[in-house]
């Protein structure tokens, strides 16, 4: 077995310096009952690195990907470009194969770029400190209000329809068991009307979570929500999906957030199926010592010299147990890399770029579609629904278009349970070409 | 010190500044597909950001150097032994990284039709069935993120049985006070109450005890076996069957599981459900701290309260299953980490039927091993046999002034990672090595000798170097207070560099 | 190590100064000893009504986390502020600027120990 360095002659000699004659004797404290024959289970044969090869090759071939199809699918995952140099340095078997920066001695390297990463996430997010990752964004989202509840000591938790049905999901399952109330807010459709919204806050909120652009890619003025929140004393947590637009658009943070969550996957993590991405935190820092998750910070050692260390860790799990803020161990700590390692080769123009190509190939896409397309109006930013006559007309246009190689949107109804089956959820990044969008509007023409 | 066993060097090790502090280009962008002179939308003008995030930019080749030079800072298991007492840091192959990187398995949406990812599924698919077969507990969810994600939505589970039958009081979960701090967190998260229960002199779990905790209100017991200290409750059968008869649930931490795979399955002592650390026992790698994956499996009494999204086969096809009546709802949102979960699609594929049960054998064989090799030096608070992990603590060492914390720096100055220091709480100046089947008897025998010279210096007398240490990487020890006590998580804006 | 003669205490290792209607309250040295550098000191809000015996502080250090229980019964008039910037003050100085808070009395008070029993107790 070519993973296992010990030869026979290893093991017997391992046996006969502990004194033990055969293997098995070291599993005598398992009562035999137990104990299972080898090969009994039903498992594959042993496959050799070539048959492994073999078989994925053939299972990834079988898969449509975007190699060979185009894409203009969002809903909170996004094919951005991701440059080799990301990928490059998360394979470094150094950041790969470590784990958790326990010894700070010798994990100087993830710490340095954890501290990066949440300076960044920060900075990006408008917000003044970030954590070293969450799982996903729906996590991060359920944490959020968690958080915002220790923080306000209130049990009332308002989720925005127009947050992403995932997240309301995952939010509402996390606190469906613990005291309070969650309440799901209406929204005009395919929009978020904060001043609307914010007449639901009371003096029992502890938060109200939105998201902005929110999940049918609407940008929309914070502006409302803030002043309530601070007239009742409720915590504004925003959500977002595609971080790459606030390299463009004003970030949460500026508009008064309090706690700002997300998927950072944008950030030079592939789509893969929907995992491993990660889920961004960040908040004021007034309230760091009620936030989840492991976090970084900068310190110096016995010779002075700066340093970075995990801190703040009477927070965690392994300290505070059933006390703690949360129960999260591992959590996405290689994707903090590939997001500061995405973010320093991109910078503020870079970023900038990105966001703008989205951005204008929405609106170029928008701007085409026939009379008998309607999208939804108001300012957006990647990501639209677009609205068919009724749900043969959308099935027909998916249909051809797929025959052309282009995954043309989501059924919103696969996401958003509540939607009716004519509309379909849109999304572009720098990776649609000129051309993706002619071929997708003259589709769009033709099969309706 | 013994200069054969030192690997540790200073040679060309560079200082790295932060990003922050690099001069970083102001305007000219990497070269990016898309739209060319894209402008902002009219709708957005309100909208756009008037300050710059302050994201340095740098080149490809500065960029390359600045992650590389860190990287070197770092200790890794490709880079070194590892023993770190319930991690199970062990080898990851490298064809794992190459597989998960097909176009076909990395670039692909979890929205996009399910006749266009088949092929991903069903390897997915084949991991639910061997993590079925491997734990004895056929149902599978690949949804959890992490080893305490699984916690939480096991602890989900046993509650919905519960309360589907009407049992609404049960909202006790009985924690060994050996348990990882991710157990009574967890089930803090689901709602319940934990009752800390305390091991018996062994450090497992005291029947006794447990019968006196056992009552109406108990929803399940948390159990980790092989527990903390590295050795197997061999009265699984009696506890499980216990918690049961009182009406309870048997939660099993599967963090262990490198010390039992292909031996036994929990499945069939007793347990009812159990999260499976891709990350420990099937190898994909911990980056850092993350991803992992932590899928739950679980017997026929919870099979109905799985999560959604799961894939699930009919025919010919493979379907993801999005809504289902009597499933808790989903608890991430996708699938799960499906990276990750591939990769241990293909370990479990490498070892096969034939070889699964020896990586706990040479696992176990190894932490026996060090164990005989060091008792003699080092406190073995609970003797005899152990499992995939040895547990010591630093009695001997206290009487010439050092500490558990001090051999763990030492070690580093030898060359070696420390152990898991510290940990589990009831066992005091613990040290947990955890050594795994993919290191040889060459590095295990080095280790060993390291722990045995520090211990020979302790008895001399010779301590000067044990309390400096470390002395040989790029930092020394970190000044832990002053970070807490003054956090600085990120880098002011408006310092150098921006 | 030293224990005032003039404080009184309780066997969770806080201690009490009375005067007139007023309480301060801290944890003894003994207390900061065990637990080492003193990172963060959680503060109860001012006008919050203690039971004797209820946790209304909290005290960290890096790698460990106490509860403080009120040695008496009462409403918080004041908190130490200077503990937010500085928390090392429990450290140094645990009986006179390291104190956490004072509270009104109500009457009602928790088991409370003298110099020489705490001292006993501490010996035991």
């Amino acid at each position: 077995m070519r993973f296992l360095p010990h030869t026979d002659d290893d093991r017997r000699q391992m046996l006969q310096a502990m004194g033990v004659n055969a293997i098995d004797a070291l599993f005598a404290d398992i009562p035999r009952e137990f104990h299972i024959a080898p090969g009994s289970l039903k498992l594959p044969p042993a496959a050799s690195e070539a048959a492994i090869i073999r078989a994925f090759t053939e299972a990834a071939e079988s898969n449509r990907h975007t190699g060979n199809h185009r894409y203009f699918l969002g809903g909170g995952t996004y094919h951005h470009f991701i440059p080799a140099v990301v990928d490059y340095v998360i394979s470094r078997g150094e950041f790969l194969t470590a784990y958790t920066p326990y010894q700070p001695e010798i994990s100087q390297g993830t710490l340095q770029a954890l501290f990066e990463f949440q300076t960044m996430i920060a900075r990006l997010t408008g917000m003044e400190v970030a954590n070293a990752s969450m799982y996903d964004a729906a996590t991060a989202t359920a944490e959020a209000a968690l958080m915002a509840r220790r923080i306000t000591r209130r049990g009332k938790v308002l989720l925005a329809h127009s947050l992403n049905p995932r997240y309301r999901a995952v939010t509402a399952q996390y606190l469906s068991r613990l005291d309070g109330q969650v309440n799901a807010l209406p929204c005009p459709e395919f929009d978020t009307d904060g001043a609307a919204l914010a007449t639901a806050i009371d003096d029992e909120t502890a938060c109200i979570i939105v998201q902005y652009p929110d999940f049918y890619g609407s940008v929309y003025d914070l502006g409302e929500l803030r002043r309530a929140c601070d007239a009742h004393g409720a915590l504004l947590v925003v959500a977002f999906s595609d971080a790459t637009a606030f390299g463009l658009i004003t970030p949460p943070g500026a508009m008064g957030a309090d706690i700002v969550v997300g998927s950072g996957q944008a950030l030079g993590i592939p789509m893969g199926l929907g995992g491993p991405h990660i889920g961004l935190f960040a908040c004021k820092q007034k309230f760091v010592r009620q936030m989840p998750g492991r976090v970084c910070g900068m310190t110096e050692d016995a010779d002075g010299k700066r340093g970075f260390v995990l801190t703040l860790s009477t927070r965690e799990q392994h300290i505070r147990r059933e006390k703690a803020t949360s129960n999260i161990c591992s959590n996405q700590g290689l994707m903090c890399t590939a997001n500061a390692c995405y973010l320093a080769l991109l910078g503020d123009a870079g970023l900038r770029e990105v966001a703008l190509r989205s951005a204008a190939a929405l609106e170029r896409l928008v701007q085409g579609l026939p009379p008998q397309i309607s999208a939804a109006r108001g300012p957006r930013y990647n990501e639209t629904v677009l609205s068919f006559r009724d749900h043969e007309a959308r099935q027909g246009f998916l249909t051809a278009a797929r025959k052309a190689g282009i995954f043309a949107g989501i059924a919103l109804e696969q996401i958003d349970t509540t939607a009716d089956n004519r509309h379909l959820l849109v999304a572009t990044t720098e990776m649609t070409e000129a051309e993706d969008i002619a071929d997708y509007l003259t589709i769009l023409e033709q099969s309706t | 010190m013994n200069a054969a066993n030192y690997s540790g060097t200073r040679g060309l090790m560079h200082e790295e500044p932060l990003l922050f502090e690099r001069a970083h280009r102001a305007s000219e962008a990497i070269a990016l597909p898309g739209l060319a002179d894209a402008e902002a939308p009219a709708a957005l003008q309100a909208f756009l950001r008037n300050e710059e995030a302050g994201i340095p930019g740098l080149s490809e080749p500065e960029t390359v150097r600045h992650f590389v030079r860190l990287s070197q800072w770092n200790h890794g298991i490709e880079t070194g032994f590892y023993p770190l007492g319930s991690c199970t840091m062990k080898y990851n192959p490298r064809i794992n990284e190459q597989l998960v990187r097909l176009p076909g398995l990395a670039h692909i949406h979890p929205d996009q039709p399910e006749d266009t990812v088949q092929g991903a599924l069903a390897l997915l698919y084949q991991l639910q069935h061997a993590l079925g077969e491997i734990s004895g507990l056929p149902h599978v969810s690949l949804q959890p993120a992490a080893g305490a994600h699984g916690e939480l939505l096991g602890i989900m589970m046993i509650r919905a049985w519960h309360d589907k039958r009407g049992d609404h009081k049960r909202r006790i979960v009985l924690v060994p006070d050996s348990a990882h701090g991710t157990n009574p967190a967890s089930a803090a998260l689901a709602g319940m109450k934990t009752v800390e229960i305390k091991s018996a002199a062994n450090g497992q779990i005291d029947l006794e005890v447990l019968r006196a905790h056992l009552n109406d209100e108990v929803a399940a017991l948390m159990l980790t076996n092989p527990n903390t200290t590295g050795h197997f409750e061999s009265n699984i059968a009696e506890i499980c069957h216990l918690v049961h008869e009182a009406g309870g649930l048997v939660y099993g931490d599967g963090a262990n599981l490198n010390a039992i795979v292909g031996k036994a399955r929990p499945g069939d002592m007793g347990i009812d459900c159990l999260h499976i650390n891709v990350h420990k026992t099937f190898s994909t790698p911990h980056g850092g701290g993350g991803p992992g994956a932590g899928p739950v499996a679980v017997n026929d009494t919870l099979a109905p309260f799985l999560p959604v999204p799961r894939i699930e086969k009919a025919k010919d096809a493979y379907r993801i299953v999005h809504e289902d009546e009597a499933s808790i709802g989903p608890v991430f949102g996708s699938l799960g980490q499906v990276g990750v979960l591939l990769r241990a699609t293909a370990y479990i594929a490498a070892f096969g039927r034939e070889h699964i049960h020896r990586i706990a054998e040479d696992a176990v064989l190894n932490a026996n091993y060090m164990l005989h090799r060091l008792e003699s030096a080092y406190h073995v608070p609970f003797p005899g046999l152990c499992k995939h992990e040895c547990l010591l603590t630093d009695a001997h060492q206290n009487r010439h002034g050092v500490k558990t914390l001090d051999i763990a720096k030492r070690l580093i100055d030898l060359g070696f990672h420390p152990m898991t220091v510290y940990f589990p709480l009831i066992v005091h100046g613990a040290m947990l090595i955890e050594p795994t089947e993919t290191e040889s008897r060459q590095a295990i025998d080095a280790f060993c000798d390291a722990m045995l010279e520090i211990a020979a210096a302790c008895e001399q007398g010779d301590t000067e170097a044990l309390h400096a240490a470390p002395l040989h990487p790029i930092r020394r020890r970190l000044d832990e207070t002053q970070a807490a006590r003054r956090p600085v998580l990120t880098w002011p804006k408006h310092s150098t560099g921006g | 190590m030293t224990i005032p003669a003039d404080l009184q205490y309780t066997k969770e290792h806080e201690w009490v100064r009375i005067e007139g209607d007023t309480a301060t309250l801290g944890i003894t040295d003994h207390a900061q000893e065990a637990l080492g550098d003193i990172v963060f000191v959680e503060l109860p809000e001012i006008g919050r009504q203690l039971a004797p015996g209820e946790a209304f502080a909290v005290v960290e250090s890096v790698k460990a986390v106490s509860d403080v229980y009120a040695p008496v019964g009462g409403e918080v008039i004041e908190v130490n502020t200077l503990l937010e910037s500085e928390p090392e003050k429990v450290n140094t100085d645990a009986y006179g600027e390291g104190w956490i808070a004072k509270v009104r009395m109500n009457g009602e008070t928790a088991e409370l120990l003298d110099e020489a029993t705490y001292t006993t107790y501490l010996e035991e």
